[in-house]
């Protein structure tokens, strides 16, 4: 059960499963030719509202999301991944794919260099240019917002459809749906710390309910004290963060100590009482298919103990 | 209002005004505080909450706004009246370009932040440098109107130097560098104040005691030399002096734009002219234009914070586009 495999391994068997579901890929994708051939005819609607239609599933890919690079490398489309952005780390095996440079405004020559049949990229306000222009050069142009949990499943059931297998695409989402549910369910009792999301020191930038960290924090048994403002990554003063007086402040390694040694931060009760936690900065960072272990990870900070 | 009653309530309106600007920046916040919690707050006593609202939030930031305003208002001040140009201000002289290309830079080679006021700093001070050779280079015996020229070519070669290394740097040092271009006192500590502090008393007192050469040079370079006084050399010494408060305080916080320019207007519409009074007058009406203006940064949109160069800028332009139809 790759659920509860998920929910009990420590990030290095989670790593393994997926390499094992990757070289799987690999075997399948090989097979792929003969079989699956009616869903690349489907035609699907991406975020800009444009119209694909594949006569037959892609070989050649080049994605520009780092989010979306992680779900074809686990969707097993990895192989056929011929171009990444110069921010995708992950997995280990995407770093050996060329790249293209910037995913947001990417360099299109860049893109068109690697030939590819299909572009995958992030459904920003500024990019739907070099969409219409890479649809232009005749390359099929796929682009999503990924900025929620729900995304993530819906961006994976229609790359399933795109590269033919959707019965892999509906595992990797069943596999991080459980996970989430399942720390859901096992935080659900519990109080509820207040959390503060540390985004950015200069400015003070925290998460608000946009993004998909919040909606983690949600499910790993906390409260995130920004939850109501609607934008992504808002600026915020900090005599505000001192009236809503976060239980917690959840913050990237590096910036830990600096702000255990502020002068300002020792206003806050979070900081006198040392809950200044570090989160994984690798696993909460993108809302794709690590998703599931990232709420784990926040579930252990947030309650020690609940989970094993 | 008379002129005579202008000139008796002058000097009382305008330290008000710094008082004023100073209670109300730690009198008011997201947090609200009753005016005689704040009172005992700054005195150290009551609730130890409210000390820490006041005292290390609140105050540090309102007293480093004031210097960065007391520090734009001297230097624009003495450049408005060396270069006889009421549209001068120390951000012309390359200042500001100078101050972004060195944060910029820094910024995006992974610099540690403690350095970044550092190459703020160096930077300004190459930007006016630059200025100055160009003048120079230009054959004119101090003409403010090359000098500004050389300014605004320097201030574009800035511009061009941060769109190519933005338009490749990394989004979160794009995102750092753009919020440190728009100006913030938000991360205020007392010793980023003490330090500016220093270069404040010591660059504005300098101006301070230029202020009669100040006096003799808007009169004109001719009237000035007929009067015994080098005007090239004594231009330059006033420039530099400027232009290093003006690079200290981009350093402390950023840019805050306009202060330099509007402030010393405010204070010649009180009807001051000579340049000692101005200077002063032009440090206390730029310390509670800052205070406030930082007091609306951080209170207009809760529990959001706005740039504080933008606030400054929207109350700034449209005050000069008036004092500009006045004097047309």
């Amino acid at each position: 059960m790759p659920v509860l495999y998920l929910l009990n391994s420590r990030r290095q068997s989670g790593r393994l499963l997926l390499l094992a579901l990757i070289v799987a890929g690999a075997c399948r994708d090989a097979r792929s030719g003969a079989g699956t051939p009616a869903s690349g005819t489907a035609a699907l609607r991406d975020d800009y509202g444009h119209l694909l239609r594949l006569a037959v599933p892609p070989r050649r890919i080049v994605s520009l999301n780092p989010a979306t690079t992680e779900l074809l490398f686990a969707l097993g489309a990895g192989p056929r991944v011929v171009g990444r952005t110069q921010y995708d780390l992950w997995p280990d095996s995407a770093r050996l794919v060329p790249s293209v440079g910037a995913g947001m405004q990417p360099n299109l020559e860049a893109v068109l260099g690697r030939q590819p049949d299909l572009v995958v990229m992030y459904a920003s306000g500024s990019d739907r240019g070099a969409a219409d222009r890479l649809t232009t050069a005749g390359v099929a142009t796929a682009a999503f917002r990924m900025d929620r949990i729900a995304d993530f499943a819906r961006v994976a059931m229609v790359l399933g459809r795109l590269i033919g297998d959707t019965v892999r695409a509906r595992a990797v989402v069943d596999s991080v749906t459980g996970t989430l549910d399942r720390v859901r369910h096992a935080t659900q009792s519990l109080p509820r710390p207040s959390v503060f999301l540390h985004a950015w020191e200069k400015p003070l930038m925290t998460l608000g309910g946009g993004s998909f960290v919040s909606e983690l924090v949600t499910i790993a048994g906390g409260r995130n004290i920004y939850d109501s403002l609607p934008a992504p990554s808002p600026v915020v003063t900090l005599e505000d963060v001192l009236r809503r007086n976060p239980d917690i402040i959840l913050v990237s390694p590096i910036e830990r100590s600096n702000i255990m040694e502020s002068e300002r931060w020792r206003a806050l009760r979070a900081v006198r009482t040392g809950r200044v936690l570090a989160y994984d900065t690798n696993l909460v960072a993108r809302p794709s298919v690590k998703l599931g272990e990232a709420a784990v990870s926040l579930a252990r900070l947030f309650h020690p103990g609940v989970l094993p | 209002m008379t002129t005579a009653l202008i000139d008796r309530v002058r000097w009382p309106l305008l330290v008000l005004a710094v008082v004023a600007a100073l209670l109300l920046a730690v009198a008011l916040g997201t947090i609200s505080l009753a005016p005689g919690a704040v009172w005992d707050a700054l005195l150290g006593r009551g609730d130890p909450a409210a000390i820490t609202v006041v005292l290390v939030l609140r105050l540090p930031r309102a007293v480093l706004a004031g210097l960065i305003g007391a520090g734009l208002g001297i230097s624009g001040a003495a450049l408005q009246g060396t270069m006889r140009n009421p549209l001068a201000e120390p951000y012309l002289l390359g200042v500001s370009g100078g101050a972004a290309v060195g944060a910029v830079l820094a910024v995006s080679l992974g610099v540690a932040a403690v350095f970044l006021p550092i190459a703020a700093f160096a930077g300004a001070v190459l930007a006016v440098a630059v200025t100055f050779f160009v003048a120079h280079a230009a054959g004119t015996r101090g003409d403010a109107r090359i000098l500004l020229m050389a300014g605004v070519v320097v201030g574009a070669f800035a511009n061009s130097v941060i769109m190519l290394v933005l338009g490749t740097a990394p989004s979160n040092a794009v995102r750092d560098a753009v919020w440190w271009m728009m100006g913030s006192v938000a991360a205020a500590t007392w010793s980023q104040t003490a330090w500016l502090a220093v270069y404040v008393l010591l660059g504005g007192g300098a101006l301070l005691a230029w202020s009669r050469q100040i006096d003799v040079l808007s009169l004109g370079d001719d009237t000035a030399a007929a009067l015994g006084l080098a005007p090239e050399a004594t231009a330059r010494r006033i420039y530099a002096a400027a232009a290093l408060v003006a690079a200290a305080t981009v350093a402390a916080a950023g840019l805050v734009g306009f202060v330099g320019l509007v402030v010393p207007h405010i204070v010649r519409g009180l009807g001051v002219r000579r340049h000692r009074p101005l200077l002063v007058g032009s440090a206390f009406a730029g310390a509670a234009l800052v205070i406030l203006a930082d007091l609306a940064a951080r209170t207009l949109r809760p529990p959001s914070e706005l740039p504080l160069g933008a606030v400054t800028a929207i109350v700034g332009v449209p005050f000069f586009l008036s004092r500009l139809r006045r004097l047309a």
